[in-house]
């Protein structure tokens, strides 16, 4: 996609109270994305919203249908898409130290051989891209990040694991994430951080926000 | 002014109407299940609607007051006694110093509320002290209660004894429970067959059901209409790139048994959903329990906004006949 082309955006209501607008298309798009992010902004500003919500190029937004009528409501969305998008301040660059494999890092050495790769090539992998931090959701400050490199795409497990601890590091289709919970995820382990993505009592409580960057620092290869 | 809890039955949380506004930080609403039956009993109690009040699911706990205050407890049908002798549910309730609260067995429904004169005065976390316990967050120290825990409550000037809300102005589920739902988002990926059939099964409560979703089993899967897996989906017919969920949405993994995400699911994921079940009969949902039948029932969105008016009328007049 080029910077001038509009992806196009199918809306669909989630019940009365929410709308999905979904512009993903067969490969993630960080223009999309910008767009995603600017179309959030501006219907933030619009009475009736109460909250518009990236997710990875679509947008979900919450309002109110006694106050916002929900088909005028498709109407500006729809419409409000097509604005030009402004640049966008950059975000800030945040390196995550993480220390790979071991007993923390459980999938490292089978997600590996299944690549047909070593550890080290994965860790090199992983650690070589900046990535954008594309959304915030999911599980409270859990970031999906883009910029994964496709060598290290890999489909979710078939069975989600119950507890994937606080600050795993973690790879699930083409899309790499950090657990700022304890929490189930069907996403694979590579390794973990002690840094900390969510304080309820801090001010933002999420350490991360869209647009925001992130470079992963091997600490340490454990097998 | 405070609480202490003998024994805190089987999964009880400090709840208000929940924390809004933070799904873009993958907060979910969090707050009561069953929110009619929580103003209710705020009410009932002389409090304001959206004070903090003890949820509790299924098994009632025992509680000692260490204060003179006003209770009520609406939802479930789980009878109160005050010192062993039972007492009316729906009721305010004049409790002394020293009396001790618990509960028989549970009759009807799931989730029954117990509001305080003065309300739990636990912190107030991003706006709410709703308890939500993945994120470790509001409530009592972000879990559930347990034994020997002693709760704030706040000053309250509590209400006169016996003031109550009329039959009329409950609401509980129907057997089979109706759940009117908004098809929408992916239930064009599923056939018009089965888009119908998901209508006409009859559903049970599948025992996983709790405040992050209600499971249902028993109607066949959903035949889907073939695609090209989109970046980040899985290769399974219902994963989709991940996306925010609201409250109400049915997602259904594998197109085998739809789960209704309530108040503490998470906010988004990679599971495609086939619509939402209208708000104003999530509060019924609060009130089943396993293995109770329950349908899906298409509305239109007129009918989902009629019904939230409805509700909302409703909530005026259980306000006007407490006033």
């Amino acid at each position: 996609m080029t910077s001038d082309s509009i992806p196009s955006l199918t809306i669909s209501m989630e019940g009365a109270g929410a709308l999905l607008a979904d512009a993903a298309g067969p490969v993630f798009s960080d223009a999309c994305q910008q767009r995603i992010w600017a179309l959030a902004d501006r219907l933030r500003e619009e009475p009736g919203v109460e909250e518009a919500v990236p997710g990875m190029n679509n947008l979900m937004v919450v309002f109110d249908p006694l106050r916002l009528d929900p088909a005028s409501l498709e109407a500006i969305v729809a419409r409000r898409w097509k604005e030009p998008v402004t640049g966008r301040a950059e975000g800030r660059l945040i390196e995550v130290p993480v220390s790979y494999g071991g007993s923390a890092g459980e999938d490292l050495l089978a997600f590996s051989a299944a690549k047909d790769l070593t550890p080290e090539e994965v860790v090199a992998r992983h650690t070589a891209p900046i990535y954008g931090v594309a959304a915030v959701g999911a599980m409270p400050g859990f970031v999906y990040l883009s910029g994964l490199d496709p060598a290290l795409s890999m489909p979710r497990r078939a069975q989600p694991r119950m507890a994937v601890p606080k600050g795993a590091v973690i790879v699930g289709g083409s899309q790499a994430g950090i657990m700022p919970v304890t929490a189930p995820s069907g996403w694979h382990i590579l390794g973990h951080t002690a840094l900390s993505l969510f304080d309820p009592l801090a001010e933002p409580p999420a350490a991360f926000r869209p647009g925001d960057r992130i470079r992963f620092v091997a600490r340490e290869i454990l097998r | 002014m405070s609480i202490r809890i003998i024994s805190p039955g089987l999964s009880t949380t400090v709840q208000d109407l929940g924390r809004p506004g933070y799904y873009h930080i993958g907060i979910p609403l969090s707050g009561a299940m069953d929110r009619l039956a929580a103003r209710a009993a705020n009410l009932l109690v002389g409090n304001p609607e959206e004070a903090a009040l003890l949820e509790v699911v299924f098994m009632g706990p025992e509680i000692e007051f260490l204060q003179d205050a006003t209770v009520a407890v609406t939802g479930a049908e789980l009878p109160p006694k005050v010192n062993g002798e039972e007492k009316a549910t729906w009721t305010s309730l004049a409790v002394k110093k020293g009396d001790v609260l618990s509960f028989a067995f549970l009759k009807k429904g799931a989730r029954a509320y117990i509001a305080i004169s003065g309300g739990i005065d636990v912190p107030v976390v991003l706006g709410s002290r709703s308890t939500y316990t993945l994120g470790a967050l509001g409530g009592f120290e972000g879990r559930k209660l347990a034994s020997g825990d002693v709760l704030p409550v706040g000053a309250g000037r509590g209400a006169a004894e016996g003031r109550t809300v009329a039959g009329e102005l409950r609401r509980s589920p129907g057997a089979p429970a109706e759940l009117r739902m908004l098809p929408g988002l992916y239930w064009h990926r599923i056939t018009e067959a089965a888009g119908r059939q998901f209508l006409e099964d009859t559903w049970k409560v599948a025992p996983e059901a709790d405040r992050i979703g209600y499971r249902f089993k028993g109607g066949k899967p959903l035949e889907f209409v073939p695609r090209e897996p989109p970046f980040g989906a899985g290769s399974d017919p219902s994963n989709i790139v991940d996306a925010c969920y609201p409250y109400g949405s049915i997602q259904v993994p594998s197109g085998t048994e739809p789960i209704v995400l309530h108040r503490d699911a998470v906010s988004g994921g990679g599971y495609f959903m086939v619509g939402a079940v209208i708000s104003a009969d999530m509060d019924l949902i609060g009130q089943l329990q396993p293995h109770t039948p329950a349908r899906f029932v298409e509305v239109t969105m007129e009918q989902a906004l009629l019904a939230r008016n409805d509700r909302a009328r409703l909530i005026d007049r259980i306000r006007q006949a407490l006033a």
